[in-house]
């Protein structure tokens, strides 16, 4: 079952910035059965947040990200029916909500839709796994490994191992509860798997063609680049203290934590499109990223980056395992070269040469830079707050290959799941 | 390779003062400003530098005095708060700080609130770092420096933790310890270490001396006071835990968890376990290299080889478990997302271990005798969050560390949950320990700033804010 991953962005009322909040807070406080927004009765929902950003000149703004299973219509109907009233609630704080007085489900849903951002750029950690297949396939393992605790007690392990497999399977089989887990469905359909890379070699394929106009293109780039890069201001200023503090408080209460921020593009047309077209590259980049990578980073659930406001601020919301520091290390040790290439179009970034070489690699002024430019989530929900993207992989891989048929060796790995 | 500043660095710095066995720590806190400056500038002549001296000079010395101080001492001493605002926000907060209590896993028992010393309750200024060369030269040293506090009035004695006589290099559960130790480029211990163990991870001074170059490649943000704006040059962090072993706990669990079916002790099981949860032999032999027993069983015969790597010569955690003390702490290449990214990014959480056991070994593993023993966790780092807090946090108490579940480091973790597991993985088919209990416990800590010597002098030599004012106002 594929993911659909995106935001619904509203200007708050700027006189009603400190009511929201409260409201937020009290959504914060009690996520599993605050009466606004009942998180945990969304069926496909897997992490959800809400963010006030208030950027300045450009004026307080709420973003509500959702990553959930299926489309969007299902989604909304279902968000509508256990939230709508709490986001009644939550929009009347916003401009251009007209629903006044009581609820109305229609205009809320036209409200929504008017709103919604899709991200120009998105990763998946786990690829095709629906919300409830995660939490099935959580129970599938911890049943088993319960029950092999026994087997290992009652001394059976020095059996063959082809007789320890039948036992794990007679033991999934002969219970009631896990019956489900007997018929897997792919993570991705053919098509699915197929398309990003059809796209990549369409895209390639076009390059040839129109190799001898890009080929001048590209060096006019550069030297524009280049340009620019030398021009670019270079200030360093270190992200406050007490701010860190305020993101900190907030942080490691479950095994994921949240990043949200608004960056500030470059000005000039040059750096808008060079932006877009990074992000559109690393959007079909990441479509073939099907082994819970993103750049080599293992630990990202959801994350998205957003051109919003005609391109002149870029939006990025991240859901990963584990602290930050552990987070932003990934980032400077493994993914450098694509995250650099990103964010060295944004204001403040520790300077580079060729879109993607130095910035980032300047690990404590990148951290700072990074801090910087966080905000503080008000609100988050996660629907497996004890789950890092390897263990659902690993869940996963332990259901698909129950029952298949494998030689020895296949079954030794598979034994090694557990 | 960076040219160290032998002169101004601490003696601690770069040497874990093996030739001097005895040590004392005291824990002081500053009551007058003016006096404890004036004490603070006379102990700093003596303060010892890292200064090579011959092997013959060595073998004459008889003790070595250190210093660390916390934010709040800094601040006491007359810093300006521009300058204080300088350091390193984990160090401004102190380890004791709400979230940092959270992140470091100091919970119920290890809560701050329930610690001797570096709570609210007795916060703690300096530390006074003393080594000897015998009980005697301890003796006679302690009564100096608390002569010399008494005299100087302003300072009052917190506690004096007393690290005792170390006998071997065996911690309380009774392993091999001091083994894996990063070597610093230009130290010039690069071949000690090598003939020692036979491995040697060098890196850059910046990483565990300020001012310097760091494996980043660049000088890291290094605090600045006013009138001298190299002020944290040559120093370094300096975080200390003093954390109690339960080791008759320790002992009786892992005995329970390996009984043989009839219920009777399996001393081999036992033992085999306990490595298991260390990823070495109580002999310090590692299991990656010696998976099915100690080399050296029944003898006093120490092993500090350490010439292995994880993801290549045990990817499955076979002979050293996935979770095992030694490959949380350090990981090596074992993180992916290939050998190489991963050992060169494990290196940028490595510290330097100088910590040293406290109270005396208890006489039968299994029965405890109600006194408190422990290790008094020391380590330096030039980025807390990033070395010894990443470790801590990210490694250590991290229930789902490299793919595992519900569980976090056998030997040191917080297991105040009560489902906590430990898995040995096997072939074919893992054991789980289950029900862990926290055989740790730790009773007082805090974030230390380890001075270069000008930075010490600077300190003493400070004038009262008042006296500032005073003047300013007269110009006017
Ligand atoms: C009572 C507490 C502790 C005990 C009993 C203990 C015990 C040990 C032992 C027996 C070793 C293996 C010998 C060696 O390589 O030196 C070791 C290694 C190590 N420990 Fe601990 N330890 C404790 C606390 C800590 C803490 C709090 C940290 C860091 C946050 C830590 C980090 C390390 C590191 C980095 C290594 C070396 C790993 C390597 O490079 O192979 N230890 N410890």
């Amino acid at each position: 079952m594929a993911q659909t991953v995106l935001t619904f962005i509203t200007k708050i009322d700027p006189g009603k910035v400190t009511q929201l909040t409260t409201l937020l807070e009290q959504i914060e406080s009690n996520q599993s059965s605050n009466p606004f927004v009942p998180f945990a009765s969304l069926k496909g929902l897997h992490f959800a947040s809400f963010v006030i950003f208030d950027d300045g000149d450009c004026g307080p703004d709420l973003v509500f990200e959702n990553n959930f299973d299926g489309a969007l219509d299902a989604y909304l109907e279902d968000l509508l029916r256990h939230a709508g009233h709490g986001l009644h609630g939550i929009y009347s704080c916003c401009l251009g909500y007209t629903a006044t007085g009581s609820y109305d489900r229609q205009k809320m849903t036209a409200y929504l839709r008017a709103h919604v951002v899709w991200p120009n750029a998105y990763h998946i950690g786990n690829v095709g796994r629906g919300a409830e297949r995660i939490h099935q396939e959580t129970t599938l393992r911890d049943r088993i490994e319960v029950f092999l605790d026994d087997l290992v007690t009652d001394g059976k392990i020095d059996e063959p191992l082809g007789s320890l497999r039948q036992r794990i399977q007679q033991f999934v089989s002969d219970d009631p509860s896990l019956t489900w887990a007997i018929n897997v469905r792919p993570r991705q359909t053919i098509i699915e798997q197929f398309t990003p890379w059809a796209k990549i070699a369409l895209v390639a394929m076009c390059a040839l063609l129109f190799l001898p106009v890009l080929i001048p293109l590209a060096i006019v780039s550069v030297i524009v680049l280049r340009r620019h890069e030398k021009l670019d201001p270079d200030q360093f200023r270190p992200v406050s203290s007490a701010h860190v503090q305020h993101l900190a408080k907030r942080e490691d209460r479950i095994v994921q934590n949240h990043y949200a921020g608004i960056f500030r593009v470059k000005p000039g047309w040059f750096r808008r499109v060079t932006l877009r077209s990074v992000l559109w590259v690393a959007n079909l980049i990441a479509r073939t990223s099907t082994r819970g990578k993103l750049m080599g980073i293992p630990s990202i659930h959801f994350a998205h980056w957003s051109l919003i406001d005609e391109g002149r601020r870029l939006l990025f919301l991240s859901n990963y395992g584990g602290s930050w520091g552990n987070y932003l290390d990934d980032f400077i040790d493994k993914a450098s070269t694509g995250l650099t290439g990103i964010w060295s179009n944004t204001t403040d970034f520790p300077p580079t040469r060729f879109l993607v070489l130095d910035g980032s690699r300047n690990g404590p002024r990148f951290k700072s830079f990074a801090r910087d430019k966080q905000t503080a989530t008000r609100v988050w929900y996660s629907a497996y707050p004890d789950l890092t993207v390897q263990n659902i992989d690993n869940n996963s891989a332990i259901r698909e290959d129950l029952f298949t048929s494998l030689d020895e060796t296949a079954v030794r790995s598979w034994l090694r799941r557990f | 390779m960076a040219q160290l500043e032998h002169h101004d660095i601490q003696g601690f710095l770069l040497s874990s003062y093996g030739h001097l066995p005895c040590a004392t720590y005291l824990l002081l806190r500053i009551s007058d400003v003016a006096s404890s400056r004036q004490w603070l500038a006379r102990l700093t002549d003596e303060v010892r530098t890292a200064v090579a001296v011959s092997k013959a000079e060595r073998e004459q010395e008889v003790f070595s005095v250190n210093l660390a101080l916390t934010h709040t001492g800094l601040s006491k001493l007359g810093l300006d708060p521009a300058a204080l605002a300088t350091f390193s926000l984990a160090f401004q907060e102190g380890m004791a700080a709400e979230h940092r209590a959270r992140i470091l896993g100091d919970t119920k028992d290890s809560a701050p609130q329930e610690w001797h010393w570096g709570n609210a309750d007795n916060p703690v200024d300096i530390l006074l770092l003393v080594f000897a060369r015998d009980e005697d030269a301890l003796e006679a040293q302690l009564r100096q420096r608390r002569n010399d506090i008494v005299a100087a009035r302003g300072i009052q004695e917190v506690s004096a933790l007393s690290a005792g006589r170390q006998e071997d290099t065996k911690e309380h559960f009774g392993f091999a310890d001091g083994i894996g130790q990063p070597v610093i480029e230009g130290s010039g211990r690069l071949s000690r270490q090598l003939d020692r163990t036979g491995h040697a991870t060098v890196l850059k001074a910046g990483e565990f001396i300020l001012g310097y170059v760091n494996d980043y490649g660049v000088v890291a943000d290094t605090p600045s006071a006013t009138g001298m704006p190299d002020f944290g040059r040559n120093a370094t962090y300096l975080v200390f835990r003093q954390m109690a072993q339960h080791v008759a706990e320790f002992w009786r669990f892992l005995d329970d968890a390996t009984r043989r079916s009839d219920g009777t002790s399996d001393q081999a099981a036992r033992e085999r376990l306990a490595a298991k949860f260390v990823g070495r032999w109580t002999s310090g032999a590692p299991l990656v290299k010696y998976p099915s027993g100690d080399p050296h069983a029944g003898t006093s015969t120490l092993n500090s080889e350490n010439d292995f790597e994880f993801y290549e010569n045990d990817g499955h955690g076979f002979a050293c478990p996935i979770g095992a003390h030694i490959r949380r702490a350090n990981p090596r290449d074992a993180l992916g997302p290939d050998s190489q990214t991963a050992l060169q990014s494990a290196k940028r959480h490595s510290i330097l271990r100088r910590g040293r056991s406290y109270g005396h070994r208890l006489a039968n593993p299994f029965v405890e005798d109600g006194t408190e023993r422990g290790l008094h966790f020391i380590c330096l780092n030039s980025d807390i969050e990033r070395q010894f807090e990443l470790i801590q946090q990210t490694w250590i108490n991290n229930t789902t560390f490299s793919g595992l579940q519900r569980e976090t480091d056998p030997l040191i973790g917080n297991h105040d949950k009560t489902d906590r597991l430990f898995t040995v993985q096997d072939d074919p088919l893992r054991t789980r320990v289950s029900n862990l209990r926290s055989f740790v416990t730790v009773k007082g800590g805090a974030y230390f700033f380890l001075h270069g010597l000008r930075a010490l002098r600077y300190l003493g030599s400070l004038k009262d804010s008042i006296f500032h004012y005073q003047t300013e106002w007269r110009d006017e």
